[in-house]
């Protein structure tokens, strides 16, 4: 299996074994494509989205595989009551892979997390819709 | 004199919902009533932002604005409101959403005689 694919199978699964503050399970998909009407339960999407490579020493390569985590679910009202739980998943997911090694793929390492959507305002105003995505990269030998 | 325009586009509307309209029912939280309603465009709509794609069904329904009545009181569609419709066992929940840059609402006529409400389905549920 490839680099990317395993680091995102790793990460998906230790998604699934943490204990967070709202239960879900973890699916890893290429594209998330949800009917709205499925999204009433909260989704997380693990996509493998970049991988970088880049020479490490003579034997081996340096790999950065950047992973992609959507946390979905349609919403009531939007009250703060309803979404600052989500965004507070959201944190806890980031927290739980920063400063660490992949459970299943320990030679996998954190390297930083980017949180470049906390929510996007073009679900939430089209299908009153909580969507947010968070990058999380990955270093490893190779 | 009278406005022929009005009566005209009055009495279209009293045809639409005579013989081209079904019973749904409009939902506000707690609060529903029981409406007369003609659909006015059923489409199916795709959308991606980055990269994450939802899917939806969304449907206009054209209802008289005085049949909008909840709670005894004449109101105007919001978005997040409700609108059930049932066929064959099933009932189909569409939520009052914005159609891209359209608002969830408006009049579908320049009398304000009916309203044009865009949804887009939210769930199905066995009655």
């Amino acid at each position: 299996m490839s680099t990317v694919l395993q680091v995102a199978d790793a990460v998906t699964s230790q998604l699934n074994a943490a204990a967070l503050s709202q239960s879900f399970t973890a699916e890893r998909l290429y594209i998330p494509n949800f009917e709205l009407a499925k999204l009433n339960q909260l989704r997380v999407t693990v996509v493998p989205s970049e991988l970088h490579v880049r020479s490490l020493d003579r034997n081996r390569n340096s790999y950065e595989a950047e992973i992609d985590i959507a946390v979905q679910k349609k919403f009531k009202q939007g009250s703060n009551a309803e979404i600052d739980p989500l965004i507070a998943l959201v944190e806890e997911i980031a927290d739980l892979f920063r400063l660490q090694r992949l459970a299943s793929l320990p030679a996998a390492i954190w390297s930083r997390t980017e949180h470049q959507v906390l929510y996007s305002p073009e679900h939430w105003e089209q299908y009153r819709q909580f969507t947010s995505l968070l990058t999380v990269f990955f270093r490893l030998a190779r | 004199m009278s406005d022929m325009l009005r009566h005209g586009q009055s009495w279209l509307a009293a045809k639409l919902t005579s013989h081209a309209a079904h019973e749904v029912v409009y939902r506000r939280d707690s609060l529903q009533a029981t409406v007369l309603a003609t659909i006015g465009k059923t489409d199916a709509e795709q959308e991606s932002a980055d990269g994450l794609v939802t899917r939806t069904e969304v449907r206009d329904y054209l209802i008289n604005t005085v049949s909008l009545v909840l709670d005894g009181v004449q109101t105007l569609p919001q978005r997040g409101d409700e609108i059930l419709e049932t066929d064959e066992g099933q009932v189909f929940i569409y939520e009052v959403l914005p159609m891209g840059s359209d608002r969830a609402w408006r009049y579908s006529d320049p009398f304000r005689l009916k309203l044009r409400i865009h949804t887009k389905l939210i769930a199905t549920e066995d009655m």
